[in-house]
């Protein structure tokens, strides 16, 4: 029974490392700009999809079509900032219809090219089994991508706190009003936020092609996945996402573990309500803004 | 150095600025004072680009900046703070500063943001966190602070003072004087005690009901019959 409870909690621990990638973009967009960007699951589907697409039509590893995932990624997050952008009155509430919107329209458009079939990688190499200390096992796809998660959100810590993109992204996000008057263009600065959210969200969606399998629906769940931690993590701190991440995926593996897998995705949410019944504001929240 | 002509500011049907034109010097200290509703805020704010007015043009250091947005009028030197002090509450003091010199003045210049916490006596605070670890006081230093490290021309100074008691308000008006005179700056100030006004300001424009009704020394301006009506609540005519 340990030994069960053992592999659950690493199990859920690299869970959390793929979590914390796609909760970290909606994050930093909430934080900069107060959008929650309900598009932001098919993001990270579209990348998994662009190397499905790789992997089909050219044999590339999931990894090596990373560069391209980021291109493609990055640009529709940038359409999709440019699309915010226009909206004139509301910006918060508007932004949730339009956002929405665009999911719809990504899910349909990754469902005509792609169809509906579930689709995960078949390169083995990520599916070959690691063992750690005789009893722990896991998918190589799983600990690469965990430590790329962590490494990344360690790279946005690095980022927020010691570039000046960084800071002014922090600026904007703790008084938008003030920062204008500092000199800071917040346009560019949103751009950044939407840009940088784009190449987090590339990278989680080749996790999830590598881990998990994807199929044209399951934007909408992950969406809710990195809303959930967000908001459980308080919105915007990197730290708190992090650990809410882990929460999460350490709660839904010992369910699946000790009770149901069709509990699995309760779990979540109960950890979710209870978090925020203790701690309204979350783990690290103060007011919803992007922290060190 | 600023000039304004026929400024107008409408808000639906009401007029906040009614074809106001007023001249501020490079050098000058001008008070800017005004019942409460008179008009003051909205002139900062239509200055600063925070509002884009209906009519009017707004000159500064001989450029027409009515179409420049906020940040680019923070650039070219025009320099604020806000009656409530609006510090990023996520980065520390020194952090604050830091993004106002690089973004507004365009270069880092540590020993400049050391000699504005100095005078600003904000040193010993410089790590804290802006959002929790300031006094009233220290906020509105900050304030003040945040706009100096932008390296404005024009300093337009919304209530600095408001809030404060006597004896801080004095000290801390002897300190806006030190910084006006280091930094060669011209200043705008709201303030509502006329004390301070009459030390700090050469010159006093007051407003009441969105327009231009006085301007000239602090003497001849708080003896003016009309300026006195506008406090005691009489309308214009």
């Amino acid at each position: 029974m340990l030994e069960l409870i053992l592999q659950a909690l690493y199990s859920g621990l690299l869970a959390g490392g793929y979590y914390a990638m796609i909760a970290l973009g909606l994050a930093l967009v909430f934080g900069t700009m107060r959008i929650i960007n309900l598009a932001h699951g098919e993001l990270v589907l579209l990348a998994a999809y662009v190397a499905f697409e790789m992997e089909r039509s050219f044999g590339w590893t999931p990894l090596a079509s990373i560069p391209v995932a980021l291109v493609v990624v990055g640009l529709t997050a940038l359409v999709i900032y440019l699309l915010i952008g226009r909206i004139r009155q509301d910006r918060e509430l508007n932004s949730l219809i339009l956002t929405f919107g665009i999911a719809i329209v990504l899910t349909n458009l990754i469902l005509m090219i792609w169809s509906a079939d579930i689709r995960s990688t078949s390169n083995s190499w990520f599916m070959d089994g690691v063992v750690l200390g005789d009893t722990l096992f896991s998918m190589r796809g799983e600990v690469i991508f965990c430590v790329i998660g962590v490494l990344l959100l360690a790279a946005t810590y690095w980022w927020l706190n010691h570039t000046w993109q960084g800071r002014a992204l922090r600026a904007v996000a703790s008084n938008r009003d003030a920062a204008k008057l500092m000199g800071v263009n917040p346009a560019r600065i949103e751009a950044l936020s939407f840009l940088v959210s784009g190449v987090l969200a590339t990278f989680a969606g080749v996790a999830v092609y590598t881990a998990s399998v994807v199929f044209p629906a399951v934007g909408h769940n992950l969406t809710i996945k990195a809303f959930v931690i967000t908001v459980l993590a308080g919105m915007g701190s990197v730290p708190g996402v992090l650990l809410g991440a882990v929460l999460i995926g350490v709660g839904e593996t010992l369910t699946t573990t000790l009770a149901k897998p069709s509990l699995q995705e309760l779990t979540g949410m109960v950890i979710f309500l209870l978090i925020l019944f203790l701690r309204p504001s979350g783990l690290f929240g103060r007011k919803g803004m992007v922290k060190k | 150095m600023l000039e304004l002509d026929a400024i107008t500011m409408r808000f639906g049907g009401l007029t906040a600025l009614h074809a106001m034109s007023l001249s501020v010097a490079e050098g000058e200290t001008l008070g800017l004072v005004g019942p409460n509703g008179a008009g003051k805020t909205t002139l900062f704010n239509v200055i600063s680009g925070v509002y884009a007015p209906s009519g009017g043009t707004i000159r500064f250091g001989g450029q027409d900046v009515g179409a420049l947005p906020q940040w680019k009028r923070a650039r070219v030197g025009i320099g604020r703070t806000f009656q409530i002090p609006q510090p990023m509450r996520e980065l520390t003091v020194r952090e604050n500063l830091r993004v106002a010199q690089r973004f507004g003045a365009g270069k880092e210049d540590p020993a400049a943001l050391d000699e504005i916490l100095d005078l600003l006596g904000l040193a010993h605070k410089q790590h804290a966190d802006a959002a929790t670890s300031l006094a009233l006081t220290e906020q509105k230093a900050l304030e003040v602070g945040k706009a100096l490290a932008v390296r404005p021309r024009l300093l337009m100074l919304d209530e600095v003072l408001g809030g404060l008691e006597m004896a801080t308000k004095r000290t801390f008006a002897r300190t806006l004087e030190t910084v006006r005179a280091r930094f060669g700056l011209t200043m705008v100030i709201i303030e509502h005690d006329i004390e301070t006004i009459k030390a700090l300001c050469p010159r006093v424009v007051v407003l009441n009901f969105g327009q231009l009704i006085a301007d000239g020394t602090p003497e001849a301006v708080f003896n003016d019959p009309q300026v006195i009506r506008s406090y005691t609540g009489d309308t214009p005519a």
